[in-house]
């Protein structure tokens, strides 16, 4: 059959240039990927096969044209010298695009091996970095918690000297006092009631008793006495304490909140010597707030280590670090003269160690103070021989 | 038993006398016209069974269900059909002989077969319009690339791994 050329002519032009462009485009984006990851062999590998084509396109694009050219201006023979080595060169490069593309499933399996070390590389870097992390982490929060042990250690170990002295102290003023206070009243019987005598005497004896509080007060902060233990309720011994408070006075401006946990299980305790501490540690807030402050006391059950913890929060002038490892100190006091004997906190500490528990304190300057009664709901026994 | 000396002398003697004996060789083969077409219908063959074979890695490893390497699928497919058409072409002008093209003048040609008839002659010229196929295999082969490049850029700039 006789037919036209002009397809075939149009069509090999005009792919050959395609096939130059699109296999140049082709070379540039496999060399883009190698720019992004020069590692990765698959790229490599793509860049090959994008190259093989690329030359095997524009050994037989050229071919190609230069046949049309030829054979339209009526140059055939010469396309005959040519073909041998165009097809030679197609050929050769037809045959290496095939080889380099068999690579492939090698170029891969390297791949994915080096790229698995990488992972499992930069998996066991990041692991040791945050075990190093924890590792900082933990030898800091145990370096703190072991400063304060060291320092409730070396306060537990003041206060029990400051305790035996006093105990010591007590015990030999306790007699004395005593016999005073007994002759005083003796001589009292004998003497008129409007007699000047009399009125002496009623001054020895009313300071004699003031003398057997303080005695009294330090053989409670020495552990001397023994508890006398009931079961009871800490949320009403609370709300004991904060009737008999607010009934002091000057308490009117003074916000008092509760917060009660509803889990607290009733607990074994002395009441009387509970509500001294809490009468103590109120009155000590009411003190730090002044007239116009918040009072926030909480309550919380700990089941797993079978505790009650009743905070004691103010906002108030709170304590300078320097006189928070003193503020359980017999005597130790940052109230005016007269105001207080100093030994409220010091009596508090010895009835709680009394009941085997803990009294602790944090303090910010400007921010209030936080006083905290960690009690045993079950104390044991030893602890209770001990003391 | 002879001797290592003796059997030494043997081998010796016998390789001398083959050197002294021997006509001239012929040393390199004479490669005549019909090899250049085989030996390029080989390389056709050659490409379709390793684009073949990638396209079987590619599907095994599920990777032509991701952008890019699904069009560097499609690009071997293309090129498979390519090579195969090409492969046909040859066969049946430089080979085979069933069809014989003559150029009648500058935009005309006479296409003969001695075999099959015009339905060759048509399916042959039809042939030879094999850039319709390579053309697309190339364009896939860019796209793919195009493709994957531009994924990896994103994954860098999003701090992918």
């Amino acid at each position: 059959m006789t037919i036209t050329w002009v397809p075939i002519i149009f069509v090999d032009v005009a792919g050959a240039f395609l096939m130059i462009v699109f296999s140049i485009l082709s070379i540039r984006h496999a060399w883009r990927l190698i720019r992004k990851d020069p590692e990765n062999l698959v790229w490599t590998y793509l860049l090959w096969l994008a190259v093989g084509l690329a030359g095997f396109a524009i050994s037989r694009s050229a071919g190609h044209i230069l046949k049309q050219v030829l054979f339209v201006s009526g140059y055939d023979p010469v396309w005959e010298h040519i073909r041998p080595v165009s097809g030679s060169l197609n050929t050769m490069l037809l045959i290496v695009v095939a080889a380099v593309t068999l690579f492939f499933n090698r170029a891969w399996h390297i791949y994915q091996g080096v790229f698995a070390e990488r992972k499992a590389l930069q998996g066991t870097q990041s692991e040791l970095m945050r075990l190093n992390e924890t590792l900082e982490n933990r030898v800091q929060e145990r370096t703190a918690a072991l400063l304060i042990h060291e320092k409730r250690m070396a306060q537990t170990d003041r206060l029990a000297s400051i305790g035996q002295l006093s105990s010591g102290i007590a015990h030999e003023l306790n007699n004395p006092l005593g016999v005073i206070q007994g002759y005083t009243q003796l001589l009292l019987r004998g003497e008129e009631p409007a007699s000047q005598k009399h009125q002496d005497l009623q001054v020895i004896l009313k300071h004699a008793r003031n003398c057997k509080t303080i005695v009294d007060d330090l053989l409670n902060f020495a552990r001397h006495s023994k508890p006398e233990k009931t079961e009871i309720n800490i949320h009403d011994v609370i709300d004991d304490v904060l009737i008999f408070i607010k009934h002091r006075g000057k308490m009117e401006k003074i916000r008092i909140e509760t917060r009660f946990d509803e889990n607290v299980v009733p607990m074994s305790m002395d009441d009387k010597k509970i509500k001294q501490v809490l009468i103590n540690l109120l009155m000590n807030a009411r003190h730090a707030v002044g007239e116009d402050g918040a009072i926030v006391i909480s309550t919380a059950y700990e089941p797993e280590v079978r505790q009650i913890k009743v905070s004691v929060a103010d906002n108030g002038y709170g304590i300078d670090a320097k006189n928070l490892v003193r503020i359980f100190d017999p005597f130790f006091t940052t109230k005016s003269t007269g105001e207080g004997t100093g030994l409220g906190l010091a009596v508090s500490y010895g009835i709680i160690k009394n009941h085997g528990g803990e009294i602790q304190v944090s303090s910010k300057p400007g921010k209030g103070a936080v006083f905290t009664v960690i009690l045993p709901v079950n104390p044991a026994k030893d602890t209770l021989m001990a003391s | 038993m002879i001797s290592k000396d003796k059997l030494k002398l043997i081998v010796t003697a016998c390789f001398i006398t083959l050197l002294a004996t021997s006509s001239p060789a012929i040393a390199t083969q004479p490669h005549g016209d019909p090899e250049g077409v085989v030996i390029h219908q080989f390389s056709h063959v050659f490409f379709i069974f390793s684009m073949g074979i990638l396209i079987y890695w590619l599907r095994n490893r599920e990777l032509d269900r991701q952008p890019g390497w699904r069009e560097i699928k499609y690009s071997a497919f293309f090129l498979i059909l390519w090579s195969a058409v090409a492969f046909v072409a040859h066969l049946l002008d430089e080979q085979l002989a069933w069809v014989i093209t003559s150029r009648v003048d500058s935009f005309t040609m006479l296409v003969e077969t001695t075999r099959g008839g015009p339905v060759l002659a048509w399916f042959y010229y039809i042939a030879k319009l094999d850039h319709l196929l390579c053309v697309p295999g190339l364009f896939f082969l860019y796209r793919g690339l195009a493709r994957l490049s531009d994924f990896e850029e994103k994954k860098v700039e999003g701090g992918g791994a």
